[in-house]
């Protein structure tokens, strides 16, 4: 047997079944399934003469996996997602003839040291102090992402159908507020956090909460019509020169909706 | 909890003792029975003593990063369980991190029976203690460090799926997820011109159950599903001790002050939720897709709130000295998703992807409060409030690839996002409701070229012209681009790089928005002969970002210019090299750690050397040791650095 080590591992793959029941319609010759006919190849043993999906164009090698997998609802919006436009193909991540976990990492740090062997600057930002437990092993990227693509963007997860994947933990800022505060819903929680890591204890996009705040609550009615932009201006007795005033969540601490107070005050 | 993590844990245990042992005399490496049971056990389990060293300067620092105390942890467990009768199960993995103390408690139990079931179980206790005085301190400025924004609470989740009849063309599923925060903590209560710290206690739960069914044909798939969660939030906010507040400037003549507070939230909530999930491929050149998802969730509030001391309202300018309020709302948000697309393929070397999306959101909410100034009594205040807030998202995308050759794949396309936004207006406004608009041209493109398995390389663009958007700081007319390439130099030493800029402006002159961060990183991997004595991994990442936009400065309604800057030098390391002369499987030293070094608007230095040693103890047994290295500097916030030791001792056993 000239791939004897290839078949061995592939006896605890998921994809065996395919060599022993018959309904996957490859019964006894499971490696044609992805690799095409083989009987020229086994004549000449020429890799010329098989189809090799790690070496095939992302799309044909993708069809080739979604020929059977397209059917499966991880793969709805697959052809959405950044993966596929950026033709990273199935065979990317998936390891196709080893065993279970490698062709489907669970644990944490397996799946985390995936990702980030191309996405190099967002594992960077979870070196930084305030992150999500990324590094620690008590998160995974994919708990916040569905690398096979999403409605959302950045391919975050959703939750109870079409919420986003943040309130699968922070379950206490899902709402329906009665007074919403508008950002959460209309650009998501990343208008405010870098959700990856910051130097800000809160993850907050700046380096000072009022700075967040102000950016977007700078419209006078004049201004808002003119920018046609939302975030109306602050009241004026908001003198900033006093330290009272400079952590905006010190007194609006229902940021991100509050259900008895307009002004998010309680 | 860990009663039953502990029972869950034992059950491959239990299985391996149910085999028949060698009768007495035989040989056990003989007997297949004994042999197959040595095949059927598999994992490790670390277990050890941490040792924490104190931290030097701030402990509410490094509890809020670190967090890790000294004592016996369970490091690790991972125990994976094959069944040679397959009646049951075929195979149980057990996964288990962080037991014993740490902050962050892991547990996973999945089971496989081909063709029956497929069950997976998550467990995860995550604490969050956070303690910044910088973030949130009105005193700050006279030198006292009084944090009035802390929190030392834990988030608790347990997921359960099970799928029946995997790999069948009809697959129910059930699942139930539970979310949980308990702690306690510090918050302000807000009263007229004046703010106080007081003791929080939040407690919040989510229960979220689904069940569907997934039919999965040739040429078909469809996903039902339906779900339903329930919410409760019990925070309540308090005090018994006198407090002067923020502001201790007398007011008329009178020192305003807190004396006691009970605020009860009772937040209850509930949401039904459906999906359904198509995909097809009717033709060989056809693929269709869509999704439609739909929730509903509402809340309902019965809140209280009873103080006493010296308030000012700041309606009437008169003191008083007890007031109660009682509020009753309720919210109810109808939120729909379409998602429709087809991917059409008219030649082997052109693919052509069509996408539509429709996202609408609808708050609508009333409120009726009731004010009681007690004391001196007063006519109590209702007020009602209706408010409302909409959002309205549409996309259209379309994406065309085309294989020029086999190496080198062309994309490009446009995408078209267009919608509305309506939400309460600013107090002083006097609008009742602010609307804005979002439209945005987006156009796309790219290259990916394969020069062959060891190098590769792709470019990715997208540039917008948008005229509308619903935020200042929103993407408005921005260009983003990305290149990314990999080189495998050597069979054993790998080459990556990826450089990432996104430049996004808003020229009103009344908004005049310029933003722009650039991430560099490159990667090494190097792992001569498999690894089997030394591998190198690091990388080294530069990131940059810039952002000026004019603001109101509050006080003057003046203009003034907010400008952020980070300058980001992140580097991380691991060589693992066995110790020459003792063969190869004697003891294995590692060294690295990670380094952030950031100057700008807030200088951050956070640095974790690691080194540890692993050493063969008796066949499958092994004792490793690790030390680490926290140290955290914040040269704005000279009290917030700290530094601490962590040295691990543990014996990791295999089976």
């Amino acid at each position: 047997m000239c791939h004897e080590d290839i078949f061995k591992a592939f006896q605890k793959n998921p994809h065996a079944v395919v060599e022993k029941e018959k309904r996957w319609r490859n019964e006894t010759h499971a490696c044609e399934s992805c690799h095409g006919a083989g009987s020229k190849h086994v004549e000449s043993t020429s890799a010329a003469d098989i189809r090799n999906p790690a070496k095939l164009p992302a799309g044909e090698a993708d069809h080739n996996c979604l020929s059977c997998h397209l059917n499966q609802p991880t793969h709805v919006g697959r052809i959405q997602s950044g993966h596929a436009k950026d033709q990273v193909s199935c065979v990317s991540c998936h390891a196709m003839h080893k065993s279970a976990e490698e062709l489907v990492p669970r644990r944490r740090a397996v799946i985390n040291a995936k990702c980030a062997n191309c996405h190099l600057s967002e594992w960077a930002s979870f070196q930084k102090p305030y992150k999500h437990k990324l590094p620690e092993g008590a998160m995974s990227c994919v708990d916040c992402h569905n690398p096979h693509g999403s409605a959302l963007p950045h391919s975050i997860r959703t939750v109870s159908a079409n919420e986003p994947g943040c309130l699968n933990c922070h379950g206490d800022k899902r709402g329906p507020f009665v007074f919403e505060h508008a950002p959460v819903r209309l650009e998501g929680c990343t208008t405010c956090h870098e959700p990856h890591g910051s130097a800000n204890p809160r993850m907050l996009t700046r380096h000072e909460v009022r700075f967040v705040c102000l950016e977007c609550h700078a419209n006078t009615p004049a201004m808002a019509a003119t920018s046609r932009t939302l975030g109306g201006v602050p009241p004026a007795f908001h003198d900033l020169r006093a330290p009272q005033f400079q952590n905006c969540n010190v007194c609006h601490v229902k940021v991100h909706g509050s259900n008895v107070n307009q002004e998010l005050l309680r | 909890m860990r009663a039953w993590l502990l029972l869950l844990a034992a059950v491959p245990l239990a299985a391996q003792d149910t085999q028949t042992p060698a009768p007495a005399g035989q040989d056990a490496n003989a007997s297949p029975t004994v042999a197959q049971t040595e095949k059927l056990l598999t994992g490790s389990v670390d277990v050890g003593y941490r040792w924490f060293s104190g931290a030097g300067g701030s402990l509410d620092t490094y509890r809020s990063v670190v967090d890790f105390g000294s004592g016996v942890r369970l490091l690790g467990l991972d125990l994976s369980l094959e069944s040679a009768a397959k009646k049951y199960f075929d195979r149980i993995n057990v996964r288990g991190a962080g037991w014993g103390g740490d902050p962050y408690n892991t547990a996973h139990v999945d089971a496989v029976r081909h063709d029956w079931y497929n069950f997976t179980f998550d467990y995860r206790n995550i604490a969050y203690f956070n303690f910044m005085p910088s973030f949130a301190d009105p005193t700050i400025g006279n030198g006292i460090f009084l944090n009035q924004q802390a929190f030392d609470t834990h988030r608790r989740m347990m997921d359960f799926e099970l799928d029946l009849r995997p790999g069948k063309w009809l697959v129910p599923y059930l699942a139930y997820s539970h979310d949980s925060g308990h702690g306690t903590g510090i918050t302000d209560f807000v009263s007229g011109v004046n703010s106080y710290g007081v003791a929080d206690k939040p407690r919040d739960a989510t229960e979220n159950y689904r069940g569907g069914v997934r039919v999965e044909l040739n040429k078909f798939h469809v996903t039902l599903e339906q779900g339903g969660t329930t919410f409760k939030d019990d925070q309540q906010v308090f005090t018994s001790t006198q407090n002067f507040g923020n502001n201790t400037t007398p007011f008329l003549g009178q020192q305003l002050f807190l004396s006691d507070l009970n605020q009860a939230y009772g937040i209850r909530g509930d949401s039904i939720y459906s999906k359904v999930l198509l995909t097809a491929n009717p033709t060989p050149w056809l693929d269709v897709f869509g999704e439609f998802l739909y929730s509903r969730p509402t809340t309902t509030v019965n809140y209280s709130q009873l103080n006493g001391g010296q308030f000012l309202d700041l309606t009437t300018l008169l003191l008083y000295t007890s007031e109660l309020d009682v509020a009753n709302a309720a919210a109810k948000q109808p939120h729909t998703t379409g998602m429709a697309g087809f991917e059409i393929r008219p030649m082997k070397r052109l693919r052509v992807i069509e996408s539509v999306m429709t996202d609408r959101l609808h708050n609508a909410s009333s409120a009726s409060l009731n004010q009681q100034v007690l004391a001196p009594a007063a006519a109590a205040l209702l007020t009602d409030f209706a408010e409302r807030l909409v959002l309205n998202y549409n996309r259209e995308q379309v994406d065309v690839l085309y294989d020029l050759n086999s190496r080198i794949t062309l994309r490009g396309g446009y995408r078209y996002e267009w919608g509305d936004g309506l939400t309460q207006g600013a107090l002083l406004s006097g609008l009742p409701s602010e609307t804005g608009q979002l439209k945005r041209n987006v156009g796309l493109a790219g290259v990916s070229y394969r020069a062959s398995q060891k190098l590769s390389f792709s470019v990715d663009f997208e540039g917008a012209g948008g005229d509308r958007g619903y935020f200042r700081t929103s993407l408005q007319n921005y260009e983003k681009a990305r290149i990314q390439a990999r080189y495998q130099l050597r069979q054993s030493l790998q080459l990556g790089a990826r450089f990432t800029v996104l430049n996004n402006e808003n020229p009103d002159p009344t908004v005049n928005y310029n933003f722009l961060s650039r991430d560099n990183s490159v990667s090494l991997a190097w792992n001569p002969n498999n690894g089997k004595w030394v591998t190198l991994t690091g990388e080294y990442t530069r990131a940059t970002l810039r952002s000026d936009i004019s603001y109101i400065v509050p006080q003057d309604f003046t203009s003034a210019q907010s400008s952020y800057r980070d300058n980001v030098h992140e580097a991380s390391t691991l060589v693992d090299l066995l110790i020459p002369g003792f063969g190869a499987k004697g003891p294995k030293l590692g060294v690295g750690g990670s380094l952030v070094r950031t100057s700008g608007s807030r200088p951050t230095d956070y640095y974790q050397p690691t080194m540890r040693l692993t050493t063969p103890a008796y066949k499958r047994m092994s004792w490793y040791g690790e030390w680490r290295y926290y140290g955290y500097a914040e040269p704005f916030y000279l009290y917030e650095g700290f530094r601490a030791h962590l040295l691990t001792l543990g014996v990791r056993v295999g089976l």
